[in-house]
């Protein structure tokens, strides 16, 4: 089990931010970000990683995600990485590996492109935020949440669920991401500078992508892969767009050992 | 004669007295995303002393922190490079910039520069400084190669080396090596046969990620001098913390 702190982050322009930060964990750090599932699909793997590698995971919840507030002028993707960026100083860490599955992957992407020195590498999970022609991210926010699972793992079957089964309270923190997830994403959940910028970095990368995510292709990985410098990409089998939740073990795996990976046969 | 010294300030920045000069090689102040000393850096450059002479062995960020070293409080202060460094020192202001190719040499307040030859993924060259019978050779991450069992059959006796160890690892590039080990840096010692070696270039990191996807390294000096205690029994090998000088 973590322990949850409140941080109080002022960020230019925007003012005092709350962020609900749970800490995995001690040890080399991580910065873990979740996507629009929420703070609960990353929270088994973070106590699991900790565990496994005796490190420190930290794992944030975006503001408006998981019941939070959010601040009206806290809006883009951007604005999440500044409140990151911010709280990896506040916190005077150094050598941190930022982790990020889908709109984490994004956030994690703009943190990166920040090139603070505190941020020594960041691994991209079927991250969104590009754009690939021919390869749309799928449209969330058009999908039946039946449909959400199709598309989301490779088998839909253990994670299935019905919404309107779930306690009131439940389902308005699922509205609450939601609205979260629109508003820092947008529909489109993409940027059309992004991939450009990402040209720029020099920072370690690892990509992994679930081979069997239909929300955001493989090919849309590999050129998300493409688009940053020196950049590793691998394909994660039998596993869908949430791989931390459907093969942690795989995703364990490829961080801790990437050292022993032979990428060629995954090369673009 | 005023003794001669070096003081490591951190990687393969060296603060090198000799001949009553005082000497900085391969300036590196800062930290960037996946570049970190793995030491500290000893000192800042506000408290760097009056330099006579500076000297670059080639571009790269960890040996060529001109973004930093610009803030340097005399930007006339000689600089001694390789010719690939030319044009961005003179473009950080620099104004007193000599390119040097190996065995070309310069002279400065009565010790003598001259560049040596030197391998790495980049055009590197390497250094010699000699004032007297006291020489110190700066070897920055060059790769072992026969050309440096030249310096001491062109150039005389050597005191003082100052050689890399980390055998670095491009994984990326079909795993490359592009920095001397801690065996071929004891090889090369016992070409040169100083008094003292010290190592450097061993603590070097990209960070938790690099260090496993860009980059493979031998962070431990140790194994350099135990390489060099058979390879070279009659040098002293010394593993110097940053900030600590150490007297020829």
């Amino acid at each position: 089990m973590g322990t949850t702190t409140q941080h109080t982050i002022a960020l230019d322009g925007i003012g005092p931010v709350q962020v609900s930060v749970t800490d995995h964990g001690s040890g080399q750090p991580f910065l873990l970000l979740h996507g629009g599932a929420g703070l609960q699909s990353v929270t088994g793997f973070a106590e699991k990683f900790a565990a496994a590698h005796d490190v420190r995971v930290l794992t944030p919840t975006h503001p408006g995600f998981g019941g939070t507030d959010r601040p009206e002028a806290l809006t883009t993707v951007s604005d999440l990485a500044a409140l990151y960026g911010a709280l990896l100083d506040q916190l005077d860490l150094a050598d941190v590996t930022v982790i990020g599955n889908s709109m984490g992957g994004w956030i994690t992407a703009e943190i990166a492109l920040l090139k603070s020195p505190r941020v020594s590498g960041i691994v991209l999970i079927d991250a969104v935020g590009i754009e690939v022609p021919g390869h749309p991210v799928a449209d969330f926010f058009s999908l039946t949440m039946d449909q959400v699972f199709e598309l989301t793992f490779h088998d839909p079957a253990p994670f299935r669920f019905d919404p309107t089964t779930l306690p009131p309270a439940a389902q308005a923190v699922a509205a609450g991401n939601r609205a979260a997830l629109a508003v820092y994403a947008g529909t489109a959940m993409s940027d059309p500078t992004l991939a450009a910028r990402l040209g720029t970095l020099e920072i370690p990368t690892l990509v992994l992508w679930g081979e069997s995510d239909r929300i955001a292709d493989t090919d849309y990985g590999r050129a998300y892969a493409a688009a940053i410098p020196m950049a590793r990409f691998q394909v994660l089998p039998d596993t869908g767009h949430s791989p931390q939740l459907e093969t942690p073990d795989q995703v364990s795996h490829a961080i801790w050992d990437s050292a022993d990976t032979d990428f060629a046969p995954f090369s673009r | 004669m005023p003794k001669t010294a070096v003081t490591r300030v951190t990687h393969s920045c060296h603060l090198i007295e000799i001949g009553g000069r005082t000497f900085l090689t391969d300036p590196w102040f800062s930290t960037r995303p996946g570049y970190y000393q793995g030491e500290p850096i000893a000192l800042g450059i506000p408290d760097l002393p009056r330099l006579d002479g500076v000297l670059i062995s080639h571009e790269h960020y960890d040996h060529c922190d001109l973004d930093a070293f610009a803030a340097y409080r005399d930007r006339s202060v000689p600089l001694f490079v390789a010719e690939t460094v030319v044009e961005t020192a003179r473009r950080h202001g620099f104004t007193n910039v000599t390119a040097l190719r190996p065995w070309e040499e310069a002279e400065v307040g009565g010790v003598t520069i001259t560049a040596t030859p030197a391998k790495h993924g980049v055009y590197e060259v390497t250094f010699v400084l000699r004032a007297g019978s006291d020489a110190v050779y700066f070897a920055g991450d060059t790769m072992l190669i026969p050309e440096l069992a030249e310096i001491p059959k062109r150039l005389g006796h050597i005191s003082l080396a100052l050689l890399p160890t980390n055998g670095l690892h491009i994984r990326p590039a079909n795993n490359m090596q592009v920095v001397m080990n801690a065996d071929e840096a004891a090889e090369l010692t016992a070409i040169l046969r100083p008094e003292l070696a010290v190592p450097h270039h061993y603590a070097f990191t990209k960070g938790f990620l690099g260090d496993r996807l860009i980059t493979r390294s031998d962070k431990n000096p140790l194994r350099f001098q135990d390489a060099s205690r058979d390879l070279a029994p009659d040098t002293s090998v010394r593993i110097v913390e940053p900030g600590t000088r150490v007297e020829l």
